[in-house]
């Protein structure tokens, strides 16, 4: 038996009814959380494009209301060198501007034309700038207007270089910008900066200020913005450090400033990480769910199916009364149904095998015990000889016949029983057993034949009968004596000079009685003659003619009698005419199966005995 | 092999029964009650074969027709055969009417079968056969039994 090294199929069930649920769950999974990440990126880039477009216009309007505010002082100080009633009624009007300073430039050294600046003892002034020259030459080097946040709070610094043919005034404008600094600073759901372009961090998250985003993560706003009919844009930029962030970023229409909006894309998606977890915690419900149900279900068919599998082993191992308890309607149940009718079959089929083999092994032996009931196929009795053959159709055969010489007396017995196999054999053997009596008892054959028939007919009690024929040849007097019941008349064949012919065919039917076995009471005839020296008989059964060769066609009375007259042309020993009509016949049946016992046999009363 | 069949015609008290077919062990006779009938005529033109249960049979079956004389017509060879060696296949009141010998040509291979009629070409003494049987191709046909065997049935009624 083929040893189990796969999966059961209890396992495979439950492999299939878990894995398609979640190949097909997290399939759908893998796709909403793409369309939801999808989504929400869009809405967090929205959302956040609007806050960096905000911030850059209220900047933008800011810086540009602050350096307006400051042109009428600028146009003032360019003219009087130092500023006057105007400029300080409008620095005093203005609560945008904390300080304005007026610097020029020497050999590189800052020259302060004049400042005016708002008292705020909490602040740092313009004065206090420690890298005003290196401010002042960044801005005469810039090709636009500079901007920064020098102290780190809400004041951010507009450089204004002004050119005139005296030469270029720097005015370095402190705008305040109190409530969009506070929206950069304020924490939020994204961070916001102001920066340069180069990613200088002017306005941002608490402690960002100073800080270079273009170091950590490539803004590139230029080529970003290469189409210059757009002021803003979005992108997802990792840091150096790998974490994402979605940017935002709009340019403000003043100096060279951008406004980002930045979210770490793991905070943006933080809901589809939620929706993911909780999905993973309904699969696991799901799968737990079928997995019961499957275990269930599975446990079910594979219960049939097991119970099953344990009944072929047990056939397999020779037990063939096991039958399988089956309730279920469906497939297996019928499957289970055709086992027992297959097993019940099977029993049988062994039963019947168990019985034709021991009755196979029976007919042998019947066959073995029939074979004694026939004589050796050649004699030569003092001057009489008999040459004999015998072929049932099958195992044990109808067909009988014998010699025997009781004193002086040859006595002569052929039979053919109704039909053939065990039991014509049976009949037979019953005449054989009342025959080997009856010729101890020195009666006539027609004497011989009515005890005979009386011993068939009880035995059979009419329902199989037998033909026979009974001769006796007084080697004294050489007066044959035969009886006949309904057999087939045997041949006289008279020696004679010249090739034999049908007519030289005598047969022996001057009485014919009626079967053994068909009356208990039936008296039978019988007729005498004489027979010569030289005298032939041909004694056989009916299934002599009956052969059949392959094509099933019969060989028939004309080719038998041609058979006979062939092999006794000449009147060679009968031994050889016996055994050149075996030839004949078995050339003709080129071993097709019989369809009826045949049995012949020839008798020679010898010429030179006396 | 043709598969049995009989049917039985009764005009008067005559029974005219026709058996065609193989005439072996499953044939069941005592479907076909013969018994009453006057007179009893057989035409047996058409059986094919009869084994030795077949024969058993119908020894068994016309024993129930009692003393009724009984007449076989257009008797094949295989018939003949019977009637010549079984004591009662044709009961002791039976007569032959009609049977067929069948002839042979040696030099064509042509079988014929030539139907002697009681009265013509056989009488209750002896035979009469016609004096040349010759096939189509006009070669003398012999007669193709072993003529003892086959006309005794003759000598002995």
């Amino acid at each position: 038996m083929r040893v189990q090294l796969g999966f059961s199929i209890r396992t495979k069930i439950l492999l299939m009814l878990t894995l398609i649920p979640l190949v097909t769950l997290s399939l759908f999974l893998v796709l909403a959380l793409g369309i939801f990440e999808k989504d929400k990126i869009a809405y967090v880039f929205e959302s956040s494009a609007a806050v960096s477009k905000t911030l850059s216009a209220q900047v933008g309007t800011n810086l540009n209301a602050a350096l307006m505010t400051a042109k009428p002082m600028i146009q003032e100080l360019v003219v009087l060198k130092h500023f006057g009633s105007v400029a300080r009624s409008i620095f005093d009007s203005e609560g945008l501007i904390d300080s304005v300073g007026v610097y020029r430039m020497n050999n590189g050294q800052a020259t302060l034309l004049d400042q005016i600046e708002k008292k705020n003892p909490d602040a740092q002034s313009l004065s206090s700038l420690p890298d005003l020259a290196k401010i002042l030459q960044e801005a005469a080097l810039s090709p636009i207007r500079l901007i920064k946040v020098p102290f780190q709070d809400d004041r951010v610094l507009i450089v204004e270089k002004v050119k005139t043919p005296e030469g270029d005034f720097y005015f370095l404008i402190l705008a305040l910008l109190k409530d969009q600094a506070l929206s950069f600073r304020s924490p939020s759901n994204g961070q916001n900066y102001l920066v340069d372009r180069k990613g200088h961090v002017l306005l941002g998250y608490d402690g960002s200020e100073g800080k270079d985003l273009g170091e950590v993560m490539d803004l590139n706003f230029d080529s970003r913005l290469s189409d210059q009919k757009f002021s803003s844009g979005t992108a997802e930029l990792k840091t150096s450090v790998g974490k994402s962030w979605l940017v935002s970023f709009t340019k403000i229409n003043f100096g060279d400033l951008y406004v980002l909006s930045l979210v770490p894309k793991t905070e943006a998606l933080k809901a589809g990480q939620v929706l993911l977890n909780k999905s993973i915690l309904f699969f696991l419900l799901v799968l737990s769910v079928i997995t019961i149900v499957s275990l269930f279900a599975s446990g079910s068919l594979t219960q049939s199916l097991t119970a099953l599998f344990q009944a072929t082993k047990k056939i397999a191992g020779g037990q063939f009364d096991i039958r399988v308890q089956v309730k279920s309607n469906d497939e297996v149940g019928s499957l289970a149904d055709s086992f027992n009718r297959m097993a019940e079959e099977v029993s049988r089929l062994m039963l019947e095998t168990a019985e034709k083999a021991r009755m196979e092994g029976e007919l042998k032996t019947a066959q073995t015990v029939q074979e004694t009931l026939f004589p050796p196929p050649f004699a030569s009795m003092d001057g009489f000889n008999i040459a004999g053959h015998y072929e049932p159709a099958s195992e044990c055969g109808g067909d009988w016949w014998h010699y025997s010489r009781i004193g002086k007396k040859i006595y002569l017995w052929i039979g053919d029983a109704t039909g053939h196999g065990a039991p014509a054999a049976l009949i037979t053997s019953a005449a054989k057993s009342a025959a080997t009596i009856i010729e101890t008892l020195d009666v006539s054959p027609a004497g011989a034949l009515s005890l005979l028939n009386r011993a068939v007919y009880d035995v059979s009690k009419g329902r199989i009968m037998m033909t026979f024929f009974l001769g006796c040849f007084d080697q004294e007097t050489k007066n044959f004596t035969y009886a006949n019941a309904s057999h087939e008349a045997p041949f006289l064949i008279k020696e004679k000079d010249g090739p034999l012919k049908k007519k030289d065919l005598i047969a022996l039917n001057e009485v014919t009685s009626a079967r053994l076995g068909q009356d208990r009471d039936t008296e039978y005839e019988q007729h005498s003659m004489t027979l010569e020296p030289g005298d032939r008989i041909f004694l056989y059964t009916d299934g002599l003619p009956d052969i059949q060769n392959p094509e099933l066609r019969g060989w028939g009375e004309r080719e038998f009698i041609k058979g006979i007259l062939a092999t006794n042309q000449g009147f060679p020993p009968i031994q050889k005419s016996v055994e050149d009509l075996v030839k004949i016949f078995s050339d003709y049946r080129q071993g097709t199966a019989l369809i009826d016992d045949i049995t012949f046999f020839m008798t020679q009363f010898e010429k030179d005995r006396p | 092999m043709g598969k049995f069949d009989i049917k039985i015609d009764k005009v008067g008290d005559l029974s005219k029964i026709q058996i065609t077919g193989v005439i072996d062990e499953d044939v069941d006779f005592s479907q076909h009650k013969i018994s009453g009938s006057g007179k009893l005529e057989l035409d047996l033109g058409g059986v094919k074969s009869i084994n030795s249960c077949g024969i058993r049979e119908w020894i068994k079956w016309l024993g129930d027709a009692g003393q009724a004389p009984v007449t076989y017509l257009n008797c094949p060879k295989i018939i003949i055969d019977q009637v010549n060696m079984v004591k009662g296949f044709l009961p002791a009141q039976g007569k032959v009417a009609s049977f067929y010998v069948p002839y042979y040509s040696e030099s064509s291979g042509t079988e014929e079968n030539v139907l002697f009629v009681h009265g013509k070409e056989f009488t209750d003494n002896g035979v009469n056969p016609p004096a040349e049987v010759k096939d189509k191709e006009g070669n003398v046909m012999e007669m193709d039994v072993v003529e003892d065997k086959y006309f005794r049935f003759l000598k002995k009624a």
